[in-house]
């Protein structure tokens, strides 16, 4: 039977993909590990879907930008956008929502609306000064 | 494998030609390349046509390119295909060209690049580019090829100490020399007073994505342009006697992470690195043989930090190389002679093209005044495309 639900947003999580042979992270999911080769199957059908593993929290920011031109669908003046790496190492790129930023400050990462598309919201890394 | 010259070159200028057709724009830098190569009423010895192009399908609605445009230029039955990769396409149907023929297939290509972006809003054709980039965890944030430009340029800051007034120096080299290209988009000189020195300078060159400005960044171009090969040994050469041929001596591509967070060291452009290694040591040449370059400025931090993954110069030290005049059309290695895509645009699938282009006229000595460099012998290109993730370089040589 195939399952319609995956093509639906369930919760509001960004989530990396564990290798169920050597356990190595991912952000975001290749095909084929890195590491030990093991490979994943997006519709669990011939190998099992990889583990999602929901990620965020604590991080540092490692570069980032503000701006200004922006393409079609963005109707405001700028976006902040960073790039952070997380304790668990892995690194994302993401909105940065912290008013003044400055390379190597402690951010939190949690999920959040990014972009609607076709009347469903779109969930993604929003980086912001911990609470 | 065959040495491949590189036997006519054709450009249409860079600029605003929204009131075009792509593929008449295509087949105009075409028959001008048929026309260098003197061949345009012996157009037929032509064996296959590569074109490049990164948006018809998108922003101009139109499909099937490649044989549109050999109909256009009645070139029927030449094999005709389209070639893809992103920013990097033009370089990478040259080297299609180069292995078809290399490879004993044909005897003669012509490649083709062209983009018309123009005809859509800023707005649209910024987020067709960000199409490029990872659907998931890059796209749908927003995030653009200038937003990764501003992010890499700020490491390169904090890291090498780089200012913004370093930067402007890179963009007012690249429109001197633009200004004397007459196929340049922006044939504009700038002065750092107007751009960085004088207090109104934020007016004119305001932040795009910090820390890159206006003038840190290539203008939306329109414009094509062609190159026409042969194979040194085939009979067909005795067509080509009009100019003087050059010669690929050494082409080579490599490829990154797609998501640019997932590198390493993400002040490093492997794929530059990788390529310029292949192209050098095909060509059995080292960086020091290089008398000048074009590199692929969309952002100037581009051109300094692929001028040292190339080779050029250590980790850094582009920073001094333009502050003391190295790269100027008058310095020990040139770069971006034509003006750059900073200051002679950038039509994504013609700007591969159009480099080597630029590396042929100057290795025939055809530049213009006040920006053809002294005798030089070998020159190389950058094709850099996505954000580093698939980049082609270039070796031209005299012999």
């Amino acid at each position: 039977m195939i399952d319609f639900s995956m093509y639906e947003q369930k919760e509001p999580e960004v989530n990396a993909y564990k290798c169920p042979e050597c356990g190595t992270l991912y952000y975001p999911a290749p095909m084929i590990c890195h590491n030990c080769d093991a490979r994943r199957d997006p519709s669990g059908v011939i190998f099992p879907e990889w583990e999602k593993v929901p990620f965020g929290g604590k991080c540092k920011l490692l570069t980032w930008t503000r701006v200004y031109a922006l393409p079609e669908g963005y109707d405001i003046k700028y976006l902040l956008f960073g790039i952070v790496q997380f304790e668990n190492g892995l690194r994302a790129s993401g909105r940065l929502l912290a008013d003044d930023p400055e390379t190597g400050m402690e951010l939190f990462g949690r999920a959040g609306v990014i972009k609607e598309k076709d009347g469903k919201d779109i969930y993604g890394f929003m980086f912001d000064m911990p609470e | 494998m065959r040495k491949v010259a590189i036997v006519g070159i054709g450009h249409t200028v860079f600029g605003n030609l929204s009131d075009f057709d792509l593929v008449d724009i295509m087949g105009f830098a075409s028959a001008n390349a048929l026309e260098d190569a003197g061949i345009l009423k012996d157009r037929k010895i032509i064996d296959q046509v590569f074109v490049a192009n990164m948006g018809g399908g998108i922003i101009n609605h139109q499909t099937g390119i490649a044989s549109a445009l050999v109909s256009r230029i009645d070139l029927e039955p030449a094999m005709a295909e389209l070639v893809e990769n992103g920013p990097a396409s033009g370089a990478s149907a040259v080297k299609l060209g180069y292995m078809a023929i290399a490879s004993g297939m044909v005897d003669v290509v012509m490649v083709t690049g062209g983009e018309l972006m123009r005809t859509v809003t800023g707005w649209k054709g910024t987020d067709f580019v960000a199409t490029l980039q990872h659907p998931e965890a890059e796209y749908n944030y927003g995030l653009t090829l200038p937003a990764f430009g501003g992010m890499f340029t700020r490491m390169y800051m904090e890291k090498y100490g780089l200012t913004e007034r370093e930067l402007a120096m890179v963009a007012v080299k690249d429109h001197e020399n633009g200004a004397k290209n007459p196929f340049a988009h922006v044939q504009i000189p700038c002065t750092l007073e107007a751009i960085h020195d004088s207090e109104n300078a934020h007016v004119i060159n305001n932040y795009i994505a910090e820390p890159l400005r206006l003038y840190g960044m290539c203008p939306v171009s329109d414009g094509a342009a062609t190159l026409i090969l042969c194979a040194a040994d085939s009979p067909k050469m005795k067509y080509f006697g009009r100019k003087e041929p050059i010669y690929i001596s050494g082409i080579g591509a490599a490829t990154d992470t797609h998501c640019v967070h997932n590198r390493k060291e993400p002040l490093i452009l492997n794929a530059v690195r990788i390529s310029a290694e292949r192209a050098f040591s095909m060509a059995g040449l080292t960086p020091s043989d290089i008398s000048f370059a074009e590199l692929h400025d969309a952002f100037v931090i581009l051109e300094l930090a692929i001028s040292e993954d190339v080779g050029f110069f250590e980790r850094g030290g582009a920073r001094a190389a333009i502050i003391n005049g190295t790269t100027r059309i008058d310095g020990s290695l040139p770069i971006n002679t034509s003006g750059g895509l900073k200051s002679k645009g950038h039509p994504l699938g013609a700007t591969g093209v159009s480099q080597i282009f630029e590396l042929v006229k100057q290795l025939r000595g055809e530049a213009e005044k006040g920006r053809q460099v002294k005798n030089p012998k070998h020159g190389m290109a950058v094709n850099f495309g996505g954000f580093g993730n698939n980049v082609v370089s270039t070796i031209c040589s005299k012999e």
